[in-house]
């Protein structure tokens, strides 16, 4: 009997995986009772969610939202999501961030909601909108965006006496300045997926294009080979941190100064001003750097939207919303101080909220923001099998920035992996 | 199992040798139906979650294995799932990232398994020898590392190994020495440092039951002629608890081809030396990635049936495993 067990327990055990993909859990789509008010579920996990949602609650007698706090995204809140919608169960609305929407969109996963967001594709950002729609289709409201500036820290910057800096060339100068005035100090740390995706995206460097009904991936193209070579270029020097961003050792950095610079997104205040406590006061804001001077390119990182997800019964009242969300100038300005979100919709850029920060030294980093955010590249696309791509892509990367590999080597190893699984699917590649 | 024969062998009169039939069978009078079923009413629980939990979600993945995932155009639209029995599996046998993984946790296998059973027999032999102070103590101790959750161990474990602030590497300045545990040949190690550290407490607990298990009588004897602790330990201790050695072993071979939590917790700061599809599982988790669910589950199917005969094969070269 027990070697019957054990015999077994190896086949089972080794399927727990399918199970964990098989398996899941969640309420029904939204429902309308038969009291005619609708009644809508909500996963997310931004910080200050589930305030928005008491609030929309009390205002709207009509429409009953339910807010669930799942994982975040790229930590299993995608997964689940998607799971959800497999077995047929998933909710109404999902936080989606805006590079996984295609690839949500990919696996049929979303509810084409254009009939009812049309007519407020006005009240947003250029930029956002196009994140959340792909071919035609609308499939949820943009909630934040991420553009980009230059997080320094401005002590270490003003004891050499430099400033910040306004074009790559100087940044690339003020690393060797600061490196060299204490071997333990470096401009940065490595960026990994979306963060650097940021940085190709600042140079209009692309990733994904469509043309007709067939892909073009072109992570490898001229463009991309300049931002890798740049970047290659300051790793080989040794100017770059081996402290990965995100991990304690990021944090202490970024606290006394080992670690000078972020290129980041708005919502990268939030992460370093709860990380990096000991930072307080000397952290500053400034533009991007730019690849030409008097350049006004602008990157982004990260922003997500409200999305529908495919089986919603009332896709009407999730639209309703999700637009509430993303423009009440109340709810939202709970989400700023809560998760440090940006607005997607025009109206709330002078939210008081978004106002002077003691951890920044009184400064007003929003103004750059403000400053940056019309100037963020349109011309962005998000691939249909991202979570793939950038796993590839870090694989490669991970390499290049310990010194293993080339940046080089690691966008055309994913380039290929990716082309070559979105064939395998059957997915139009162009030449 | 005997319960089972004895009445069909007492039916036809014969007995086995040495075996009595239970005091409650007459015998030639076979119990009847309802009665002999009613056992199984105990066993409907355990029965009906085990298929709902196991049996189901196996079927399930086999099935979904059997399909591959078609789209079209662009693809924005659900993809559809065509009927293709040898398809995932042709391409898993061909996705050198997906063997290399197998490769990987197979050699993982082969040398962390031995390695940590001799550690904690080692251990186990030492806590149950007759003049062991602090018993408790150090059963409590060698099992602590079971009772922290994987992912929380291999938290801490990338912290003692992250170049940034490895606290050991730290101790070993002073000698020259610095350990690269994120080297490319060296993280596998470093990984199953890891795992060795979390289960070894876990082990000994199971081959010290075992130990507890011996007749007194038997262990009196051999002292009686002379035996010394050692020979003891060797001749008398290690054979009594075989069947609890290899039960270990099984379910650490098991283990092995599971490998997940802690390379995966590793993977953000070991610069690009664990790759993300560095263990089967992990290669699996990454087509669920792309969104290819069959192709994860055959992966899944192809690990489990290489386990599967792993096992088997483990159990029939050491002899009737069974019998503890």
């Amino acid at each position: 009997m027990k070697r019957f067990i054990a015999r077994f327990a190896g086949v089972a055990g080794a399927l727990a995986l399918s199970v964990a993909a098989a398996g899941c859990s969640g309420s029904p789509a939204g429902t309308a009772s038969p009291s005619g008010k609708a009644s809508i579920t909500f996963w997310g996990w931004a910080p200050g969610y589930a305030d928005a949602v008491k609030a929309f609650d009390k205002s709207h007698p009509d429409i009953h939202v339910t807010y669930q706090a799942v994982q975040p995204g790229a930590k299993g809140g995608y997964q689940k999501m998607l799971n959800a919608v497999q077995a047929g169960n998933a909710p109404c609305l999902a936080q989606l961030g805006y590079e996984t929407l295609p690839s949500f969109a990919a696996q049929g996963a979303l509810e084409n909601v254009a009939k009812y967001a049309s007519a407020d594709e006005g009240d947003y950002q250029k930029a956002a909108w196009r994140s959340v729609t792909l071919g035609g289709n609308v499939y949820g409201a943009p909630v934040d965006t991420g553009p980009m500036a230059l997080f320094y820290n401005k002590k270490v910057f003003d004891s050499l006496h430099l400033k910040a800096p306004t074009t790559w060339a100087e940044y690339r100068s003020d690393a060797r300045r600061i490196h060299a005035s204490d071997p333990h100090r470096y401009i940065s740390s490595p960026y990994m997926d979306y963060d650097y995706a940021g940085l190709a995206w600042q140079a209009g460097a692309g990733w994904f294009t469509t043309k007709g009904d067939a892909w073009r991936v072109t992570m490898d193209s001229a463009a991309n080979r300049k931002v890798a070579d740049y970047w290659q270029g300051l790793a080989d020097d040794g100017l770059i941190s081996s402290a990965p961003m995100y991990d304690q050792a990021w944090y202490t950095g970024l606290g006394d100064g080992d670690i000078a610079t972020v290129v980041g997104a708005v919502w990268q205040a939030g992460v370093i001003k709860g990380g990096a406590k000991s930072g307080a006061g000397q952290w500053a804001v400034a533009p991007l750097p730019q690849w030409k001077k008097g350049g006004t390119q602008v990157g982004n990182a990260g922003g997500s939207a409200t999305a529908v997800l495919k089986g919603c019964a009332d896709p009407k009242a999730a639209w309703t919303f999700a637009h509430w969300l993303s423009t009440d100038r109340t709810a939202f300005g709970g989400l700023v101080e809560k998760a440090s979100l940006y607005p997607a919709a025009t109206s709330l850029l002078d939210l008081k909220q978004l106002g002077p920060d003691p951890y920044f030294g009184g400064q007003n980093i929003y103004k750059v923001f403000a400053a940056a955010a019309p100037h963020v590249n349109a011309d962005w696309t998000w691939g249909p099998l991202m979570t793939k791509t950038v796993a590839d892509l870090d694989d490669g990367l991970g390499k290049a920035w310990s010194g293993k590999g080339t940046i080089n080597a690691a966008l055309r190893t994913a380039q290929d992996k990716t082309l070559a699984e979105m064939k395998k699917q059957g997915l139009r590649v162009a030449p | 199992m005997i319960n089972v024969a004895a009445p069909a062998d007492a039916r036809t009169g014969k007995r086995p040798p040495g075996i009595r039939p239970p005091a409650t069978t007459r015998p030639g009078a076979p119990r009847p139906r309802a009665r002999r079923l009613r056992p199984l009413w105990f066993c409907a629980p355990f029965l009906a979650l085990f298929a709902a939990m196991y049996v189901a979600p196996i079927v399930y993945a086999a099935v979904s294995s059997l399909f591959t995932v078609h789209r079209s155009g662009l693809g924005l639209t659900a993809p559809s799932k065509v009927f293709d029995p040898l398809g995932n599996y042709a391409r898993a046998l061909h996705d050198g990232a997906f063997t290399g993984a197998l490769g990987r946790v197979a050699l993982f296998g082969v040398v962390q398994v031995p390695l940590m059973l001799c550690l904690a027999l080692a251990l186990a032999l030492l806590i149950d020898a007759k003049s062991a102070r602090g018993k408790g103590f150090f059963r409590l101790a060698g099992f602590l590392p079971y009772a922290i959750p994987g992912v929380s161990a291999a938290l801490v474990w990338s912290f003692m190994y992250s170049s940034q602030s490895s606290p050991i590497n730290r101790l070993l300045a002073p000698l020259g020495v610095s350990v690269p545990f994120f080297d490319g040949h060296l993280v596998l190690w470093s990984v199953a440092n890891i795992v060795t550290w979390s289960w070894v407490g876990y082990n000994m607990i199971i081959i010290y039951s075992a130990l507890q298990a011996i007749p007194a009588e038997v262990l009196e004897a051999a002292r009686m002629d002379g035996a010394s602790a050692l020979r003891v330990a060797w001749s008398i201790k290690v054979p009594a608890i075989r069947g609890a050695l290899v039960l270990t072993a099984v379910f650490s071979i098991i283990g092995s081809a599971q490998l997940f939590n802690e390379p995966t917790v590793l993977r953000p700061v070991s610069g690009g030396a664990i790759s993300s599809s560095f263990t089967p599982l992990m290669s699996a988790q990454s087509a669920v990635a792309a969104g290819n669910y069959p192709y994860a589950a055959a992966q899944s199917v192809v690990l489990a049936v290489l386990v599967g005969v792993v096992s088997f094969v483990f159990l029939k070269l050491t002899g009737r495993g069974g019998k503890a």
